[in-house]
């Protein structure tokens, strides 16, 4: 694998087809959990590991596996882990586990872990199903997490919950109303910023492409002859 | 010889119905029911109308301005609808609602629910009640907690603050303890600025008969639908009269329900539209014990497309084709 595929792996998993923004996956848990920019990254990091360990595990099995039973072979993989990380959740950040109740052991039919491990781990190497996994989580994260900052601003006049200092909430936005608002606003948002990204890009490529052709016909012309007399 | 030929789109026959004559209608129609409520819940009414038809009308400016458009563009095309969004967004809300609640709610109303949906014409609910449903989820306290009484003698010292007669008629089971004819005048009633004096959103609505700006079937539609299902969930007939005085019946029927956009295109699909929301709103008033208007048309807005998908207008000049008679099918064959 080269250089430029693990950048286009990256790419693709916080910007192309960032999994809240573009491709709309995982949306339950995106809608409850974002009431707090902190309960946003706790998901969205609990998400990462997640997914980093099953896309490696269901990489390195990829030939064991057979095709007929891979779906309940990835969900028992992926059951695995949140198991862990429930645990481990349990024991060390009690109050992160309690705020996120039934939606941690949800993440086992969360659409993003599955989505991966089907469409990218069980096809390529374990090192480039890692570098996705990671992808795809830290695109989660930041998702959950701007859409957190926003909900908890705005509904509870708090910053991680350091509480600002006016007092001026708008209960529109901690209920489950203003959770597809600002999630359909950012869904918007994003895409038209991915939009113009995309045009830039595409003009870069054919600008490349026009500098790399000769530009007039006597410098074709001279470069045959170069080439001719070599 | 040489003629000119010009060939122009249609339409080529304009009359003077346009957005701009039927909203300024319309205006004209709210305008008494705003000025009684101006007289009966005095200076405050009179700011928080204020204040919603500004915030209103200065996030349409804005957003247009953001999307590129001059001053005289925007003045062209100005027709008026942010205002009528405004005031009736005003209307809907007591007197008593805080300035800020007042300009978000104008806010939201134009520029998400109308605005993003690509503007007039386009917006799937009613601006206004986009804004008072986002106003009474964001402000719970704000907006719904007590009513200020209309009252004259408010200089006296005797403001009254308490359940709007709908919310007694509700928890009471069916009995009212404010006179029928203090319903209808509006005089010493608590609620929303708009909504008390039926008197003068009577004579709005025969004004917009008169001007055929509405049928006016439709909101006699709604209101007998909702009495006669409050009738029938009381088993009384005595509750008929109160149950459709109070409340914001009278203004969601003539103002807000009938609004052209979010309203079904065919007479048979409004004759459906306005006798299920009458329906609803009898049955959701019972089990919520909180006035649900603006809930039950927001919701039944959402259906509007439905309903126009199974019940479409007649395309002009249409003939309906003659069926062919199935019974007779065999026999035929044995005549040829």
């Amino acid at each position: 694998m080269k250089k430029n595929d693990y950048k286009k792996i990256f790419f693709d998993g916080v910007v192309a087809n960032n999994p809240t923004w573009r491709l709309v996956l995982g949306t339950c848990a995106t809608l409850a959990l974002t009431t707090s920019a902190m309960n946003g990254i706790g998901m969205g990091l609990a998400v990462t590991v997640i997914l980093l360990c099953s896309n490696v595990l269901v990489s390195l099995l990829r030939k064991v596996i057979p095709n007929e039973v891979r779906i309940p072979a990835f969900v028992l993989i992926i059951a695995t882990f949140v198991t862990v990380v429930r645990m481990v959740l349990y024991a060390y950040l009690p109050d992160l586990y309690d705020s996120m109740g039934v939606f941690l052991p949800l993440i086992v039919v969360n659409c993003i872990i599955l989505g991966r491990a089907e469409s990218f781990a069980s096809k390529n190497t374990v090192l480039a199903a890692a570098a996705d996994g990671v992808a795809n989580g830290i695109g989660f994260t930041v998702a959950l997490t701007i859409m957190g900052i926003i909900r908890e601003f705005l509904g509870n006049a708090s910053f991680f919950g350091i509480a600002q200092p006016w007092d001026f909430k708008i209960g529109f936005f901690t209920s489950s109303a203003g959770a597809f608002f600002v999630y359909g606003i950012c869904i918007a948002l994003f895409n038209f910023i991915y939009s113009k990204i995309e045009i830039s890009l595409a003009h870069g490529k054919a600008r490349a492409r026009r500098q790399s052709l000769p530009k007039s016909l006597e410098e074709l012309k001279e470069t045959a002859q170069a080439q001719e007399e070599k | 010889m040489e003629q000119q030929a010009f060939v122009e789109h249609s339409p080529h026959q304009k009359s003077s119905l346009t957005t701009r004559r039927i909203m300024l209608d319309v205006l004209i129609a709210l305008a008494p029911a705003a000025v009684m409520g101006c007289i009966y819940f005095g200076w405050q009414a009179l700011l928080v109308l204020v204040l919603t038809v500004l915030s209103a009308v200065l996030t349409e400016i804005i957003w247009l301005l953001i999307r590129k458009q001059t001053f005289k563009e925007i003045f062209k095309q100005f027709d008026l609808t942010s205002v009528v969004t405004g005031l009736l967004l005003g209307m809907c809300f007591g007197s008593q609602t805080a300035w800020y609640a007042c300009i978000l709610a104008g806010a939201f109303a134009v520029g998400v629910a109308k605005m993003l949906f690509g503007g007039t014409g386009r917006n799937i609910v009613n601006p206004a009640l986009a804004g008072r449903i986002f106003a009474f989820i964001a402000f719970p306290t704000i907006v719904a907690g007590g009513w200020l009484g209309a009252n004259f003698t408010e200089s006296a010292g005797e403001v009254l603050t308490g359940a709007t007669p709908l919310t007694d008629f509700l928890t009471n089971n069916g009995v009212m303890n404010t006179e029928l004819w203090q319903l209808f005048f509006g005089y010493g009633v608590p609620g929303c600025i708009g909504e008390t004096c039926k008197i003068a959103l009577l004579a709005g609505y025969v004004y917009l008969i008169v001007r055929k700006v509405i049928d006016w079937k439709y909101p006699l539609i709604y209101i007998a639908a909702t009495g006669v299902t409050t009738m029938i969930i009381y088993q009384s007939f005595e509750v008929f009269l109160p149950s459709i005085l109070s409340g914001g019946l009278f203004l969601g029927a003539i103002f807000m329900a009938t609004d052209y956009v979010t309203s079904p295109k065919t007479l048979w699909g409004n004759v459906v539209y306005f006798l299920v929301l009458g329906i609803i709103t009898a049955v959701l008033r019972f089990a919520t014990g909180i006035e649900v208007v603006s809930f039950c048309i927001f919701l039944m807005n959402l259906v509007t497309p439905l309903i126009d998908r199974f019940i479409r207008p007649k395309p002009f000049g249409y003939v309906r084709p003659e069926k062919e008679k199935t019974g007779k099918g065999p026999a035929k064959e044995a005549g040829k």
